[in-house]
This record gives structure tokens, C-alpha cells and sequence, in this order.
């Protein structure tokens, strides 16, 4: 009983180190989804040029791209939240991809309050 | 300060810049040279310049990594050649006399003539 | 080039924009402080190099002696080389984000025309050249007064302080903010451009009224552009949820009130300036060499009349460019830059200050009441932020929390 205790807490230990761990990481998809959102709204009203926004889209997708594999916990609500930012299409509207970005934000306060 | 003034060698001439009398910069004291011996008085010699001045002054490795990079030549400048001393050490002839300058002017074949303005 | 190459480079853009968007208005007194000492420590070195004729790295050998010497090249060398990478990836991202065109080969290409104008223009149009093209950057205060900023918070921004109901991990960051802020606004290569200029341009004890004025207002415009940054960045990406993550994310500060054509001066400008501290860099190093071997120097010779000063420069560009090419992310070469630089700061400003303290150079011309204080001050607050860089580093994973 007491092994399976310890057994218990190093694995609890263990999973509450990954979403700390992950925190920069969280925080860093929830930024490049809200200026991933800001591209298309200026771009949308005519505001940005062809090439600026197509380079911000591919830079976005690349950081987004690197954040996702560097999660330590791939199965975790976040992972999933990120990989439906991923899954946007470039032109996705702005208040999609900010709705991302805002369920990225809740978790990332939740993290750091906890 | 003039040859011939008293001089505090490290405070005063060790690592000033060297100008030779067009107004060329062609090195840095990097050691001296004395004469006189114990209980005599002694001299400034001969200014030496080079990497190969360093050997008294850095560590073993740290020489053994100079000479492989920069060689281990001295130049040694007649201390009567200096001029005058202040902020760097002006000389009374041209750096080529005192064996100055000669790798400046080996690398200087190296670089293309043409296209600055 | 002072104002903008010297000031705003690829590093207080970065840095200027995530700490408008993560602290809003709270840092600004972070910039002024640092201005105020680069200010001090500028005026120094144009001061040394007008009086004594010569500039700083001459006598900083005469001062620390070979072997503290050699460390403080060294370790000067390498910072400025990677800031001179971090300026040439800089330049490959935002041609990129002009043209469309592959950022590496972007890299090229801008190492390409830097050594070109490096090799052909004399020292005059090189600064005119980058200078000039850079105060483009003015884009970011026009786009500051445009969208109505809170001209009192912004005010309020300048007095010291550290914003209430911080987190421990959020008290880090801001720390870590701080540091580097003061890091990059007091870059070792501007001085030892700044003090090498002064004798590339023939400075005298006539000219100390043009290096005081040349020394606030210049530095004085950098900063204010780079406040700008920020306050664009408080108003527009914090509200916003926005890092930003992103270099070129800057530039929409000024599409957002400007559109296109905005945007278009703003990355202009971003190029300009940032290649301006490219060129600044890369003979900084350069000077710091040649004059610590005693090499012939300037950029007033022809490339040939001062070939191992030309070989310096060169190589500087070519293993800066090696460094981009290598893949790295510019963001990381701009934080190491900063890291690398705090780290060496205090060895760069002790020498100057002793040297401008010291009247046997200097004679009438010597540090007054007024420059010693605040050189001793600046020199102890250096040295703090150098203690605590790589800890807060380490702590907040480079600012990220």
C-alpha cells in the first residue's frame, strides 16, 4: 500500500510538473494566435500588404509548429487547444482564431494561479 | 614628456599606441627593453613590439595560443627614435626604419585597389 | 546613425514591444534610465576622444594592462559579433517581410550590400546614409500621437516603479525586462563607434559643445522612438492578448492607424535602423581590434590603406552571416546578444571612466562633479544588472515566465 502510495505521488509530482513546464509554451501559442487574428483583421481591411501577411501567416504557423512538439504533455486539453489553432486555415476570421487565443489565455491563468 | 624624463613604465609608456612621424599608427608598447644592471642605474633601451613581447606577460597557454595565431616576432624600436610621449608614443622616423609596419604592408598586397570613393 | 543605428536595433524593437504588450506603460522609466546613461557614458568617450586623440580602445589597453585587456577584446568581441548576427538576421526578416523572398537568402543579400556601401562609401555617407534613411522610424511616433495614446499614463511611465499585484513569476519577468532594456540601450559597441567616430571625423576640445549636443539629442530621438514602440505596443498588442512572438509585429503598430503605406515606412524603417546597428557592430568590432593591436584604422582611409582594419570588418560581416546560416532563430541571437552584453558592460565602462577621471589625459577637460556622480552611478547600477542577468535568465526562461 505505502509503494503504491509513493508510486502515486511521484506520478502526480510528475503530471504537475508538465502543464508548469508547458506554461511558456501555452503562452507563447496564445500570442501567435492573437496576432495571427490581428494579421487578418488589418488584413481584411486592406490595411497590410500581400507579402507581409503571407510571411506573418508562415512565421506564425513555424512558432506554432515549434511550441506544439516541445509540449510535454501532447494529450493534455491545451495540446488539443493548440493543435485546433493549428488546424485554421490561413484566412481563418479573426474572431475564430481569437477564441483560440482567448481558451488558451483561461488555461494559461488557471496554470499560473495554481 | 620627452626621452630623457623620468617615466613610470607601466602608468606612463607599457601599452600606448605607437604613431611613427607621418602619423601612422604601427603598433603598441607591448614590453620594454632596460639596460644597467642590479644596484646600477637603469636606462629605456628599446620599446618592443610584437607578439612576441608577450611572452613575459601571459600566461603559458595563453602565449601558446597567441603564437600559433599571430607568430612570435618583436620589433624592437631604439628608444632614442621616440619623439615624444603622451597619450601615445610619437616617433622621430618612419615605422619602416624601426621594422614597423611590415605586416600591414604584407596584408596591404592582399586588398584590391579600387571602387572606394 | 547615433540616434537610430546606435539606438534602435533588432533588440529594443523586440524588446521594446513585449514589454509594452506584457507590463504596458510600467517600463518606459526603464529606457529613460538607460538613456540617461548611455548619455553619460557617450559624452565621456567623445570627450576622451577630442582631448586625449584617442579613442577609448587605445587607452583602455593602456588602462587595464594586456591580460585584463585581452579578456575585456574578448569578451567585447564576442557580444558585439553576436549582436552583429542578430542585426543581419534582423535584416534578412524584415526584407523578407517586405519582399516575400527567403529570409536566408535575405541574409545574403543584406551582407551583401552592407559590405558593398561599407567598402565604397566613406565614413560621412555611411552615417548620412543609414541615418538618415532610418529616422523612418519616426513612422512609430506618428502612429503613437494617432491613436489618441493616454498621453498621462505615458507620462506616468517615466517615473520609477514596479506595477502593483504582481505575481512572483510576473515580479521575475519584469526584472528580467529591466536588465535587459538597460542591456540594450547600453550596448558596449555604441561607445566605442561613437568614440572612434569622434577621431575618424578629427574631433578637438573645439568640438566638446557638438559631442554634449550630439551625445543627448541623438540619444535622446533613439529612445524616443524606442518608447514609442512600446506605448504602441501597451495601446495595441496588450489589450489584444498579443506577445508579440514575432519581430515583424511591430511593423503593425503603425499599419494599424496608417495602413499600407504605413506599414511600408514602418518596415523601412526597421530595415534602415537595424542595419544601421549592423554597421555600427561590425566596426565596432573592428575598431576594438585594430586599436588594441596598434593596426592602422578608419573608415576615413581607403580599404587598402588600412587592410587588416578592412580584413577585421569583413571577417566580422562573413562570420555573422555564418552564424544566420546556420539556422539559428534571430529571436534567440537577439537574447544572447543582451545576455552577453550585461555581462561585459562593467569592464567597458571602467576603463572609460577612469580615463575621462584622469587628468594627466584629459587636463581642463577632465570629469567635473556632475559626470563623475553620475558615471560612479550608472558603473554601480551596470554592475547590479550584471549580477543578475544569468539568474533571472535562467529563472524566467529568457522572459518567457
Amino acid at each position: 500500500m505505502q509503494r503504491l502510495l509513493l508510486i502515486a505521488a511521484v506520478l502526480v509530482a510528475g503530471c504537475s510538473k508538465g502543464p508548469e513546464a508547458d506554461l511558456q509554451y501555452i503562452s507563447k501559442a496564445r500570442s501567435l494566435g492573437a496576432e495571427w487574428a490581428l494579421v487578418n483583421e488589418q488584413s481584411n481591411a486592406g490595411k497590410l500588404t500581400g507579402n507581409y501577411t503571407r510571411t506573418m501567416r508562415e512565421a506564425v504557423r513555424e512558432q506554432l509548429k515549434t511550441a506544439s512538439s516541445s509540449l510535454t504533455q501532447p494529450n493534455s486539453n491545451y495540446a488539443r487547444e493548440i493543435g485546433a489553432l493549428m488546424a485554421e486555415p490561413d484566412d481563418a476570421p479573426p474572431a475564430q482564431l481569437r477564441a483560440h487565443a482567448d481558451k488558451l489565455k483561461q488555461i494559461e491563468d488557471g496554470l499560473e494561479s495554481a | 614628456m620627452k626621452p630623457g624624463d623620468p617615466i613610470k613604465l607601466v602608468a606612463e609608456l607599457l601599452d600606448l599606441p605607437i604613431m611613427d612621424k607621418d602619423g601612422r599608427y604601427c603598433g603598441i608598447v607591448d614590453d620594454v627593453e632596460l639596460s644597467g644592471n642590479a644596484g646600477k642605474k637603469m636606462r629605456l633601451s628599446a620599446l618592443l613590439v610584437g607578439p612576441g613581447a608577450y611572452e613575459g606577460r601571459l600566461p603559458r597557454w595563453a602565449y601558446w595560443l597567441t603564437r600559433m595565431i599571430a607568430g612570435d616576432r618583436i620589433a624592437r624600436v631604439p628608444f632614442a627614435e621616440v619623439d615624444h610621449i603622451h597619450t601615445s608614443v610619437h616617433l622621430k622616423c618612419r615605422a619602416e626604419v624601426v621594422g614597423l609596419h611590415t605586416v600591414e604592408d604584407k596584408v596591404r598586397r592582399m586588398i584590391p585597389k579600387g571602387g572606394a570613393l | 546613425m547615433t540616434a537610430v543605428g546606435g539606438f534602435v536595433d533588432i533588440s529594443e524593437l523586440v524588446f521594446a514591444a513585449k514589454a509594452g504588450s506584457l507590463f504596458g506603460y510600467a517600463l518606459i522609466w526603464a529606457f529613460a534610465l538607460g538613456t540617461i546613461g548611455i548619455i553619460v557614458f557617450s559624452e565621456m568617450s567623445g570627450r576622451v576622444a577630442a582631448v586625449a586623440k584617442q579613442p577609448v580602445f587605445n587607452l583602455m589597453r593602456h588602462r587595464l594592462g594586456l591580460k585584463l585587456g585581452l579578456l575585456t577584446l574578448a569578451a567585447s568581441a564576442i557580444s558585439t559579433l553576436i549582436t552583429c548576427a542578430a542585426e543581419v538576421g534582423g535584416m534578412g526578416l524584415i526584407l523578407h517581410y517586405l519582399t516575400g523572398w527567403p529570409y536566408l537568402a535575405m541574409a545574403i543579400a543584406s551582407t551583401a550590400v552592407l559590405l558593398a556601401s561599407m567598402w565604397v562609401l566613406p565614413f560621412k555617407w555611411i552615417e548620412r546614409t543609414y541615418g538618415l534613411l532610418g529616422l523612418l522610424m519616426i513612422s512609430f511616433a506618428a502612429a503613437l500621437v494617432s491613436i489618441h495614446a493616454p498621453w498621462g499614463k505615458i507620462a506616468g511611465g517615466f517615473v520609477p516603479h514596479v506595477p502593483s499585484g504582481l505575481s512572483t513569476k510576473q515580479m521575475l519577468a519584469f526584472a528580467y525586462f529591466l536588465v535587459a532594456i538597460l542591456s540594450a540601450v547600453l550596448f558596449p559597441y555604441e561607445t566605442y563607434f561613437y568614440s572612434s567616430g569622434g577621431i575618424e571625423e578629427q574631433w578637438g576640445p573645439k568640438d566638446l559643445a557638438t559631442n554634449r549636443v550630439t551625445s543627448i539629442v541623438g540619444m535622446s530621438l533613439g529612445s524616443l522612438l524606442a518608447i514609442s514602440i512600446l506605448a504602441n505596443s501597451a495601446q495595441l498588442f496588450g489589450p489584444a492578448n498579443v506577445g508579440p512572438e514575432i519581430p515583424g509585429s511591430a511593423a503593425l503598430e503603425v499599419a494599424i492607424p496608417f495602413g499600407s503605406t504605413g506599414l511600408l515606412l514602418a518596415l523601412l524603417g526597421m530595415l534602415f535602423a537595424v542595419a544601421g546597428a549592423a554597421v555600427e557592430t561590425c566596426m565596432s568590432n573592428a575598431y576594438a581590434v585594430s586599436q588594441f593591436f596598434g593596426w592602422e584604422w578608419g573608415r576615413h582611409k581607403k580599404p587598402w590603406e588600412a587592410p587588416r582594419f578592412t580584413i577585421a570588418w569583413i571577417a566580422c560581416f562573413v562570420v555573422a552571416l555564418a552564424m544566420v546560416l546556420t539556422g539559428i532563430d534571430p529571436m534567440t541571437l537577439v537574447e544572447y546578444a543582451v545576455l552577453f552584453s550585461i555581462l561585459v558592460l562593467p569592464l567597458t565602462y571602467l576603463p572609460l571612466m577612469l580615463l575621462a577621471n584622469d587628468r594627466k589625459y584629459m587636463s581642463q577637460y577632465v570629469n567635473g562633479r556632475l559626470a563623475k556622480s553620475l558615471g560612479w552611478l550608472f558603473f554601480g547600477i551596470i554592475t547590479a544588472a550584471a549580477a543578475a542577468a544569468i539568474p533571472l535568465y535562467l529563472l524566467t526562461s529568457g522572459g518567457q515566465g
